[in-house]
């Protein structure tokens, strides 16, 4: 009986091995819906490291000598300013999404910001008011220098830092405002200088100083340049990038619509901003520039700069002119 | 003699062993089961072709034969009409709704990346009825989607698309939501997200739903070529079957001096009643559904490339104005758009291919309602771009999107999509109508056939019985 048991339960073994054999294993379940890594969407043209804009270092020219204003405002007959006024629209290169600079107040429809500002003191130095005789262009970072050599517009007021490099195809205003670059990170982040984000991926808008400095950098840094500074606060907001960096005055605009984010370490270079126009137009520099007198001097300047920068960056006081 | 008549077949060879020899009956027989059954055709064919020396033999052998021809051809032609009924169903059921939805999908996703962009340019707390249409258009598109989804997984072509869709779409309202959020705080990096989005819209969803849309066209066009092929298998069984019958008849009579066999004229009329019904129903079905191709279906593709193409050149106008300035981009696209649409001259392009294709039905007037709001909404285009290259900006935005501005941007491309949507809708009715006929004019034809087929052998059988009788 015993026996017999064990020659059953061996038979059957024997069929159970052999079916084994026969079907193969029955092996794994099978994943229904396999999920490649999700993606995060980008912005439209992320692309990486570009130091075509040249750095602040190249001291081949005193970048901040721009031309003498002639004494008073005044616009002679047949120049630039008189072409302006004929046309009876002031056409400004500007930027709409550069929050306290530049920006479209999507409450209003309207461009604010302290760029814009300056951009309606001087249409109405020349038109007597602004309302209506301003035509804003939005621009990226990248295209500045384009639609100045194009003369498209007549001036560009958008974070322009002056270069050497830069002032061989455009001519510059004399300095309006004096910014650092420097980092801005997430507040769990431990990070105060570009050296401790080597390898870490860091944003900046294209053709920009910034992306120059980031691009060149000995920190090795892996450079992320997009079309706008504020989709470099998307990227990082969405934990594509892990640092941006530039001007403070940029860096402030988006720390202020980001409680978790703040601008961290020193100015590690010195921009100074200066208003673009197109390089035959020699009068209108000098147009330009007596009309930045007059701002530094009535106070203009002291309240837009409360208005837009104090809350973020404290006090400051104009910088002073420097004349070839 | 008598005997094996009555017992054709496999069965002849039982009475006579003396024939084989017996070592070679010796080695069949002890050969084991398996070869011995591979012996068994063999035996089979020899018995026949000895029992079909005789008269009855062959008769025998005539009417299993004819027997056998007629249930295959009946069989062949039931199901082979079978087949086509049920293609034509699917077409009905899955295919044409499937286009549908895929159409759908792009037209709902397309108009929610416009009306985003068009919220966005309106001043502070965005219009309620914008916000309303966005959200049906999500809506829709999810429930396009899900339907498109459902009968992907057979087709890999469309499974891609499908997948793409719906691993984007969640990701694409989010970042339209956060980049409202932002709006509502006053803060400019909204319209980074919902450049984002848009990007996301036009770089990734909207050519995976314009795939998904051309996959379902495809397969539609395929299943109703199909369904107007022309049976090659079931005609030449029943052609075959027809001459065979005839054959038998001219034999009988020759052997017999009997002018008619009964159960043999039964048998023929009932076959050339099955060819003459199938091939009248065939043709009759034929051009419905070619109908309903032409008529429906191809006008609707035309109708849906011409929605796609104003659908992209909404959007260019918009976010060319979101761009302020820098939407030079946009706005070469836009020319493109609206060249493929009117064409050149404003009178070609896929409107006029949908005019040379529409000359009847309902859908004339829709598409001239189409054509004349295509060529307003080009002209207020027109007078957008003027007044933003002026400089006067808030007027080009509110000419642009307000929907009460009467001869603006907003209003005319909206009566160009709805004129759009009612053509294309006509032509959906006209495939219906038409592919439904063609169902109909199928109906009982695939009992009726089988049912004719059992009649013809029923036929054979009687009429070679009656003759066979004769020999006992």
């Amino acid at each position: 009986m015993n026996r017999r048991g064990i020659t059953v339960r061996a038979g059957v073994l024997a069929v159970v091995a052999l079916l084994a054999a026969a079907c193969g294993s029955p092996g794994k379940p099978v994943d229904p819906a396999p999920v490649g890594e999700a993606a995060w969407p980008q912005p439209a043209h992320v692309g990486g490291p570009d130091a075509s804009a040249g750095g602040g270092s190249d001291t081949s020219c005193n970048p901040l000598a721009s031309l003498a204003p002639d004494k008073g405002i005044s616009i002679p007959d047949g120049s630039t300013m008189a072409k302006i006024k004929e046309r009876g629209k002031l056409i400004a290169g500007v930027d709409q999404t550069t929050y306290l600079f530049g920006f479209r107040n999507p409450t209003s429809g309207n461009l604010e910001g302290f760029d814009i500002d300056l951009v309606n003191e001087i249409a109405r130095q020349i038109f007597g008011a602004p309302e209506g005789h301003v035509q804003f262009r939005a621009i990226t970072s990248g295209q500045r220098a384009d639609v100045l050599k194009k003369q498209q517009v007549d001036i560009v007021v958008r974070t322009y830092s002056i270069t050497c490099a830069r002032k061989k195809d455009v001519q510059f205003s004399s300095v309006y405002y004096v910014a650092g670059q420097r980092l801005l990170v997430t507040k769990e982040s431990k990070a105060t200088k570009l050296a401790d984000l080597s390898g870490k991926k860091v944003c900046a808008a294209k053709m920009s100083t910034s992306a120059a400095k980031i691009a060149t950098d000995p920190a090795k840094l892996v450079a992320i340049t997009v079309d706008n500074w504020s989709d470099c606060l998307v990227m990082l907001q969405q934990g594509q990038v892990d640092a941006i960096s530039t001007d403070d005055t940029i860096l402030a605009g988006m720390a202020a619509q980001d409680p978790t984010l703040q601008v961290v370490g020193d100015r590690f270079t010195q921009e100074n901003y200066g208003i673009g126009v197109p390089k035959d137009n020699v009068d209108m520099v000098k147009f330009v520039n007596a009309v930045l007198e007059n701002i530094r001097n009535s106070g203009a300047w002291q309240n837009s700069y409360r208005r837009w920068v104090e809350p973020s960056l404290g006090p400051a006081s104009p910088p002073q002119p420097q004349y070839q | 003699m008598t005997s094996t008549a009555t017992a054709p077949g496999p069965t002849a060879p039982a009475p006579g062993p003396p024939p084989s020899p017996p070592d070679g009956r010796d080695r069949a027989g002890g050969r084991s089961g398996l070869l011995g059954l591979l012996d068994l055709p063999g035996q089979g064919v020899r018995a026949i072709v000895r029992s079909a020396a005789t008269t009855p033999g062959r008769l025998t052998v005539i009417a299993v034969g004819l027997v056998l021809l007629s249930l295959v051809a009946g069989l062949a032609a039931t199901l082979s009409v079978q087949d086509r009924d049920d293609t034509i169903s699917g077409v009905i059921d899955h295919r044409e709704p499937l286009a549908a939805a895929a159409q759908q999908v792009y037209r709902s996703l397309s108009d929610a990346d416009a009306t985003a962009a068009s919220a966005f340019l309106s001043i502070g707390t965005e219009p309620p009825e914008l916000r309303q249409r966005y959200e049906r258009d999500v809506a829709e598109a999810g429930a396009a989607l899900a339907k498109a989804a459902s009968d992907a997984s057979d087709v890999a072509d469309a499974a891609a698309p499908v997948d793409v869709l719906n691993q984007s779409l969640p990701v694409y309202t989010g970042l339209v939501e956060t980049a409202r959020t932002n709006n509502r705080l006053g803060y400019p990096v909204g319209a980074s997200y919902l450049r984002e989005a848009s990007e996301l819209m036009r770089a990734k969803i909207l050519p995976a739903a314009q795939d998904l849309y051309r996959v379902d066209t495809e397969r539609l066009i395929d299943e109703q070529d199909s369904a107007t092929g022309f049976p090659w298998l079931a005609t030449i069984l029943m052609l075959a079957l027809l001459a065979a019958l005839v054959v038998a008849q001219v034999y009988l009579t020759r052997r017999t001096n009997r002018l008619l066999n009964v159960g043999l004229v039964v048998a023929t009329a009932a076959v050339v009643v099955s060819l003459l019904w199938g091939a009248v129903a065939l043709i009759v079905q034929g051009s419905l559904v070619g109908g309903g191709q032409d008529d429906g279906s191809h006008r609707v593709d035309v109708l849906v490339r011409a929605r796609i193409a104003a659908l992209q050149a909404r959007a260019d106008e918009t976010l060319t104005l979101v761009a302020r300035g820098d939407g030079a981009a946009y706005e070469k696209d836009f020319g493109d758009n609206a060249a493929q649409l009117v064409g050149p001259d404003g009178q070609g392009g896929l409107l006029g291919e949908a005019r040379g294709l529409i000359k009847d039905g309902d859908g004339v007037a829709k598409v001239a309602d189409a054509a004349k709001a295509a060529n307003d909404w080009l002209k207020a285009h027109k007078e957008v771009r003027a007044q933003d290259d002026a400089g006067q900006y808030q007027e080009a935005v509110d000419f642009a999107v307000l929907e009460d501005k009467t001869d603006g941007s907003a209003p005319a491309f909206r009566r160009l999509d709805d004129s759009l949507q009612a053509a294309i809708d006509v032509g959906r009715q006209e495939f219906l109508d038409d592919t439904h006929g063609g169902d109909r004019a199928l109906t009982l034809l695939a009992p009726g056939l089988a049912v004719l087929a059992i009649v013809a052998a029923a036929g054979v059988t009687m009429g070679i019985r009656e003759r066979l009788r004769e020999y006992r």
